[in-house]
This record gives structure tokens, sequence and C-alpha cells, in this order.
């Protein structure tokens, strides 16, 4: 019985750390912020890393949206309505998902791989024997540069994900530009566009908490990265996974109640 | 000056430091000696507030410390000062940021201030016109001598090495091992020296401890620790004497 609770545990424990990490990134955020220049130097990284990344899997998959709407749609002779329908559910759901996977394989290793490989190195030990604290110099310029980054390049991929069903439109199902556009501010209605962007605000978090902690908490080692930057990848798909179930309840449950939507 | 009383350290369920206790005197170099894994390094992360010991005290200049945050022990991290096994540099600061870093935090001084107290460290290290470059662009025994610099830049009282020469090649080793020496007597501190070198703790250590799973086996002086009768002890000079 002992074996079979020991993983439930570990996990358990593992969620705990994260959550009590999280409150000491705040904390030290609300009274003692880092400096904005360290801020803006992760923002710019973070970005530029991965802007032509996201800007791809934002356009591809909105394309692959429109190809399975088409095969649907194009039984009911309701192509007309192929960029709204195509479009929501990419908004909605699919999209920031499927573009928060791909930041998390991204910018969510890279962070682990760096902070790890600075702990093994006992840089994080050296900053503190130095004076300073390493949660104010060194992971919160990253987690707010990681939740700022991300949050932008998740919308970026969703408004590339438009252009993306857009062409495919066009070229598979026939539907020009300008009948893909018609429908969508029928359909895709403001608090579906506000649901999207709180999934991808809440990604970002995920994102910016799993990543700064597995790398912060890494030991053992150059073997101890490796496994660290496993277990970021793993961890923040499932993270990632578990939240979009939330905010989807959560931002449907708020949106019903401010704007009856 | 420095007192150890009743130290215990445990990871899960493996005691890594059991009831170590043992005091330092002012400008004393000690060396403490041990195979690996027998806490040698956890007794110096003890030190300098990195861990925290499980139960027992640690005395700094007549203050308790082993219970302090981490905000208090700053001001003891400005009297003692650790140089960690590997160089620890920053690899994004060139190494006149790696130096300045510690001024920086720990005090308010002006640009020229800290220009010259870099220097002064970097020359103590006997590294010159390197204030420029980076961390990757030097060899691993000046990152040595350039994170020592980073230490004593901020003229702690009390250093901590630990194995400050593992990696490095007999040459760089005994300079280091001089270097130790050296700084001790310029600069009037207390050296405590986490090593496998029987040879230069022979030469230069005031006082040797030697540790074993956890416990002091044998301390005292060289000249006592040559005419000692614990096996482990007599391993590490069988190596130096052969």
């Amino acid at each position: 019985m002992t074996k079979v609770l020991r993983p439930i545990e570990n996990i358990l424990e593992e969620i705990g750390s994260g959550l009590l990490f999280l409150r000491e990134v705040l904390a030290t955020l609300i009274h003692r912020p880092c400096s904005a220049h360290l801020v803006y130097e992760q923002i710019w990284k973070v970005t530029i890393q991965s802007l032509a990344t996201t800007g791809m899997a934002g356009f591809f998959v909105g394309a692959i949206m429109t190809v399975q709407f088409t095969l649907q749609m194009k039984e009911f002779g309701a192509l007309g309505y192929l960029g709204g329908l195509a479009t929501s559910g990419t908004i909605r759901e699919v999209g920031p998902l499927l573009i928060a996977f791909m930041l998390s394989g991204k910018v969510g290793a890279f962070t682990s791989a760096e902070l790890g490989t600075m702990k093994v190195t006992e840089q994080i030990d050296a900053i503190r024997c130095l004076g300073a604290n390493p949660i104010q110099e060194i992971i919160l310029p990253r987690f707010i540069g990681i939740v700022i980054s991300s949050f932008f390049l998740l919308t970026l991929g969703l408004v590339m994900s438009v252009l993306g069903g857009m062409m495919m439109g066009n070229l598979f199902a026939g539907v020009s530009p300008d009948e893909y556009l018609r429908h969508i501010p029928t359909i895709v209605t403001f608090p579906s566009i506000l649901s999207g962007l709180f999934k991808c605000f809440v990604f970002a978090i995920v994102l910016a908490t799993v990543c700064t902690y597995r790398g912060y908490s890494t030991t053992g080692g150059a073997k101890g990265v490796g496994q660290s930057v496993v277990k970021t990848a793993v961890a923040t798909m499932v993270g990632i996974v578990v939240a979009d179930w939330l905010t989807s309840h959560i931002s449907d449950s708020i949106l019903k109640l401010f704007l009856g939507a | 000056m420095i007192e150890f009383k009743q130290i215990i350290k445990s990871f899960g369920s493996r005691t890594v430091l059991k009831g170590i206790s043992f005091a330092i005197q002012e400008g004393e170099i000690v060396f403490i000696l041990g195979t690996s894994g027998t806490g040698k390094s956890v007794l110096l992360k003890n030190l300098v507030g990195l861990l925290q010991p499980d139960s027992g005290e640690i005395w700094i200049d007549k203050q308790e410390t082993s219970r302090l945050t981490e905000l208090e022990y700053l001001e003891i991290r400005k009297k003692v000062g650790m140089v960690f096994q590997q160089p620890a540099l920053f690899d994004s600061l060139s190494i006149f940021e790696n130096v300045a870093y510690g001024l920086r935090k720990h005090y308010r001084l002006s640009e020229d201030e800290i220009k010259a107290k870099v220097s002064k460290a970097l020359s103590l290290v006997q590294l010159k016109n390197i204030e420029e470059k980076f961390p990757a662009q030097t060899s691993y025994g000046m990152q040595k001598r350039v994170s020592l610099a980073r230490t004593i830049a901020l003229e702690p009282k009390v250093l901590l090495f630990d194995e400050p020469t593992t990696g490095l090649d007999p040459v760089t080793t005994n300079a280091i091992n001089f270097l130790i020496k050296d700084l001790s007597q310029k600069l009037n501190t207390t050296s405590i020296v986490v090593s496998h070198d029987m040879h230069c703790a022979l030469e230069i250590a005031d006082k040797i401890i030697v540790l074993d799973q956890g416990q002091i086996i044998d301390q005292g002086t060289p000249a006592e620790l040559k005419k000692s009768t614990v096996p482990l002890t007599k391993d590490f000079l069988a190596e130096v004497l052969a």
C-alpha cells in the first residue's frame, strides 16, 4: 500500500513546494522588487528567442483547425461560417493550449536548464554569500519576464492562427479571405476573446512558476540538470492541461455572471 | 573567535554531521581533512548560513549564528567570505563586475572606490588586465583566482575555502596554497580550508582537523598530527611521506 501511495505523496509534495516557492516569489515582488532593467532584459531575451517558433506554431494551429472544420462543414454546405467557427475554436481552446505547449518546450526547458546549471555550479550560493537575495536577483526577473513575454507570445500566436486559418481556408476550401473574416465578429464574441486571453495569462504563470521552481530546486550535477529539464517539460504540460480545464470553468462562470455570455 | 558546539546536521535519514565541536582562534589557518562525503563542505556551509544545523550552536565573534534569518545573515557574510569548490563566477558578467558584485550588494560605494577595491583584490591574487574579460575567456585556474578575489574584495575577517585546489594542475595548486597563506598574513584573516591535501596542510596549517563519517577523529598542530596513531590520519600522511 505504501508503494502505491508514495508516488501520489511525492506529487502532492512537489505541488506544495511549488506553491510555497510561488508565494516566496510573489512576496519578494511586493517587498523587495527587482530592478526594472533585469526584467526588460528577460522580456527581450524570451521574446526574441521564441518569436518565430510561436508565430509559426500559431499559424499552423489555425491552419489545422480550418482543415478540420472544412471537412465537417462541407457536408452541410455551411462553409460561409468556416472563419467564425474555426477562429472561435482556436481562440477559446486549442490555440492557447497548443502554443503554450510549444512555449513550455522552448522557454521552460531553457530557463530550468539555465537556473539548474547556476544551482549546481554554486552560483546561487555565491549570490547569497555576496549579500544578495537569489529570488530577487535571479528568479524574479525571469518570472516576470516569462509571464509578460509568454502572454504576448501567446496572443501573437492567436493572431497568427487567424492568418493561418484564413490562408488554409482559401487554399483548401476555396473560401475567400473576405468571406472567411466576415463571420468572425459575430461568432467570436468579446467574452470568448477575453476567455482566450485569460487562459494565455494563466498558462504564462504556470509556465513561469514551474520552470523557475524546477531550475531553482535542481540538485545533483549535470545529471540533475537533465532531470530538471525533463521534469519541467512534463510538469508544465500537465499543469497547463489542468489549468486549461480550471480556467474553462472559471472564465465561463465569470463571463456568465458579469456579461451574461 | 569561531566555535562549533555539538553540531548535528541530517539530510533525510542520513546524518552527515554527528555532534561536531571545535574552536578556532583569530588569525589561525585551520585545515579540515577527510575522505569524500564526510561532511566537510556541509560544515562550512553551516558556518556561512547556506545551511542551518538541526541542533547545536555556532558562535562567531561572540554571536550565536545558527538560528539567524537570511536577512540577519547579511552582516555575518560581510565578515565571513566563502570561496567555493567551483569558481561559481557569473557567466554574463565581466571579471570586473564579478569581483565588484559583492561590493555593490553589501556597501554603498562610489564607482571610484569600487574600481580601487576590485583592482586591489585582483592584484592580491596576482591577476592583471583581465577586468574586461568574461569568465569563459579565462582558464579554470584564473577563474579560481577571480573567485578568491571576489571574496577578498569584501575584506572579510574569516575566509572559508571549499577544496580550493580541486581540478587544478600542480603548479596552480601550489600557487593557490601560497595565496591562502599569503592572504592570511597580509589581510590578517582567519582561514578554514576544506581539503584532501595533507601535504599542503602540513606546510601552511596552524591546526588540522580530521573528519570521518561526520565526526572529528583527530586534531592538532601539523607536528602533533605527524605523530598520530589514528588510521585515517596515517593513511593521509602515508601519501605525503611516500
